[in-house]
């Protein structure tokens, strides 16, 4: 691929991520509007932005090289990264957003009363939002690597120096409108050079490429057999119970208005997603057939990268690359954006008394150490170990959250108890999986643990709630009709009580 | 401050009485709306209710939406003639879970979002009943 390619995307995007985020400051004044944007962000926006932080470097390059690699089976990956909204949606969005509290830690200290269960709290987000980072470096420095040659750090550093310009700059309120771009140019980076590549094939548009006669687009599904299903299931529980523990995610909950937008917002959520993921399965179909070598090599994640360029040649081809990569680019920077405004929050707030300072200073802390980790690991496949990281949250802060807000019985020493075995579970059971031989029986069970872990971690935190019910919280009541209670509607919204 | 006639009673009686009973009579009557924030024990059974309400609808609809992934995967997996249907070249499996289970997310979110705001809504005419 023409090295310019990759240097003008990058550039662009860059430049307009830091055009915007700079714009987002000069609105952006106090210490509320850097945590929460002053809780005003309307739910179009806010949905944008959740979009744009969500759709990371595994919805964005991980699904079509998954899909290239494993076909069908791949598809429920998407299918699980949307309906894990669903169940954000059904337990967590509209109590949370009532709780009043702005981290999950904040949130843990409210519900349990307990300085304790607020910091291992903490520690987890971090830990969460830590490794939920790395892959999406790895994305980056794959991105540089494919379409510029340049050494894997300069990609890596290019995205943690631009996200912490913004972030140091703008706080959560300029953060919000650089999300929201965000999420349109990532559709607009997937979709305009799918529908190109799609009219070129069906033979509309003059010459090109064209599938060799005789291909089958859609091979068969693999044979049925007992670890796929196993995996299919353990995956879908991580997914849909691991999306309502992500800091990032949760975080854009607090700058709703109310309880009510925050339900408003997550369904446009869900129509946005949806948009989305019927993109990569197009890039993932048509990978496995014209670039096959990618899969063998152990790159499958740059199909999105390369296919425009080697479908489409000429000028046209090389604009669709640079709006592939510059779409890549805005993933990474999105989420990675995102999950260091929330680990800043919980960082400053924790260490560093929650004032704007705290808040810059924490921010660099929380961008820097994943660059650390990045670059002394390698990528795996950007899809997995993002599950990984889903399997992780649905193991630890899913049970503190959903005990928290539907059931009066969650104790401290339940909820932290709880939060640790899932963690130790999850997190050795990973360790363990990535050294077990690949025809090991056991294999499955380590590498995607969620369908035992999450159970276990509920039954702990259950049981030893139980076992410790004189610990319950003294307000308690007062919390869960704060929690459940829709607000009052304002005066002025209402027209009932406006005098005739 | 003395209450009751300007005559006094007569000797060796005393006269009995609770300031109250000559205070004017003002209506006393609880708002629901005050009894949920002072936790009284009404306020708490209706907040409990609106809790039981909304989590039982919540289980309702996450029951039926893993029902249809089940049901989703049975068939690309367990109805091999199913891989055989093609709707403009593409096999209905790739379909199914490329296209057609993402309507079916919506509608559970649709139908889930009125229902919880239909909850919401009986709680607060119930409470703001005066």
């Amino acid at each position: 691929m023409n090295p310019g390619i990759g240097y003008t995307a990058l550039i662009l995007v860059s430049a307009i991520t830091t055009i915007i985020g700079f714009y987002g400051l000069r609105v952006s004044r106090t210490t509320s509007d850097f945590y929460v944007a002053s809780r005003t962000v309307k739910p179009w926006w806010n949905a944008s932005a959740i979009g744009g932080e969500y759709l990371s470097a595994a919805s964005f390059l991980g699904i079509a090289g998954l899909i290239a690699i494993s076909g069908l089976d791949a598809l429920w990956f998407p299918i699980g990264y949307t309906a894990g909204y669903l169940m954000l949606l059904f337990f967590v969005a509209a109590p949370l957003r009532r709780s009043g509290a702005y981290t999950i830690p904040d949130f843990a200290e409210a519900r349990l009363e307990s300085a304790t269960a607020r910091y291992v709290t903490s520690v987890l987000v971090v830990v969460v939002g830590w490794f939920y980072i790395v892959p999406q470096l790895h994305g980056a420095a794959l991105t540089i690597r494919t379409t510029t040659g340049l050494p894997s750090w300069v990609g890596a550093g290019s995205v943690v120096v631009v996200v912490c310009l913004t972030v140091v700059t703008g706080g959560m309120r300029s953060i919000t409108f650089v999300q929201a771009f965000q999420y349109w140019l990532k559709l607009t980076a997937l979709a305009v050079p799918a529908i190109f590549i799609l009219l070129m094939l069906s033979g509309t548009t003059g010459s090109g490429a064209a599938i060799p006669a005789g291909t089958e687009l859609f091979p068969p599904s693999m044979p049925l057999s007992g670890d796929s299903t196993y995996s299919t299931l353990s995956l879908m529980v991580a997914l849909l119970f691991g999306t309502l523990g992500l800091p990032h995610v949760l975080v854009r909950f607090y700058t709703n208005p109310d309880g009510a937008a925050a339900r408003r917002t997550t369904l446009i959520v869900l129509g946005l997603l949806t948009i989305f993921y019927l993109f990569p399965t197009i890039y993932g179909v048509l990978g496995r057939v014209f670039l096959p070598d990618l899969a063998a090599n152990g790159y499958p994640d740059a199909t999105v990268l390369l296919l425009p360029g080697t479908l489409i040649g000429g000028l046209g081809g090389e604009i669709l690359s640079a709006l592939v990569v510059a779409g890549a680019f805005a993933a990474f920077l999105s989420t990675t954006s995102g999950l260091v405004v929330s680990l800043a929050g919980v960082i400053s707030q924790d260490v560093l008394g929650g004032s704007v300072r705290g808040f810059r200073i924490a921010a660099v802390f929380a961008a820097v150490v994943p660059f650390g980790v990045a670059m002394v690991t390698d990528s795996l496949a950007l899809a997995g170990s993002v599950g990984l990281v889903f399997a992780f949250t649905a193991s630890t802060i899913c049970p503190l959250l959903l005990l928290g807000i539907w059931w009066r019985g969650l104790t401290d020493a339940g909820a932290v108890a709880g939060m640790l075995a899932g963690g130790i579970l999850c997190g050795s059971a990973i360790m363990l999986g990535a050294q077990t031989a690949a025809d090991s029986v056991w294999r499955d069970l380590l590498t995607q643990p969620a369908a035992w872990t999450v159970p276990a971690a509920f039954f702990v935190t259950i049981l030893v709630s139980k076992a410790t019910a004189q610990r319950r919280s003294s307000s308690v009541s007062r919390f869960m009709t704060k929690l459940h209670v829709p607000e009052r509607p304002l005066a002025v919204d209402n027209p009932r009580t406006q005098p005739n | 401050m003395s209450i009751g006639p300007s005559r006094p009673p007569a000797e060796g009686r005393v006269r009995v009485a609770a300031p109250r009973a000559q205070a004017t009579h003002i209506p006393y009557r609880t708002s629901v709306s005050q009894e949920v924030a002072e936790q009284s024990a009404v306020g708490e059974v209706m907040v409990r209710s609106l809790i039981r309400s909304q989590l039982r609808l919540a289980l309702v609809v996450t029951a039926g939406f893993i029902a249809a992934l089940l049901l989703c995967w049975a068939l690309v997996h367990l109805v091999p003639t199913f891989a055989d249907w093609r709707i403009l070249g593409v096999p209905a499996p790739w379909l199914l879970l490329g296209v057609g289970i993402y309507p079916v997310i919506g509608a559970c979110a649709w139908l889930y979002v009125r229902a919880a705001t239909k909850n919401e809504n009986q709680y607060r005419d119930l409470v703001d009943e005066k």
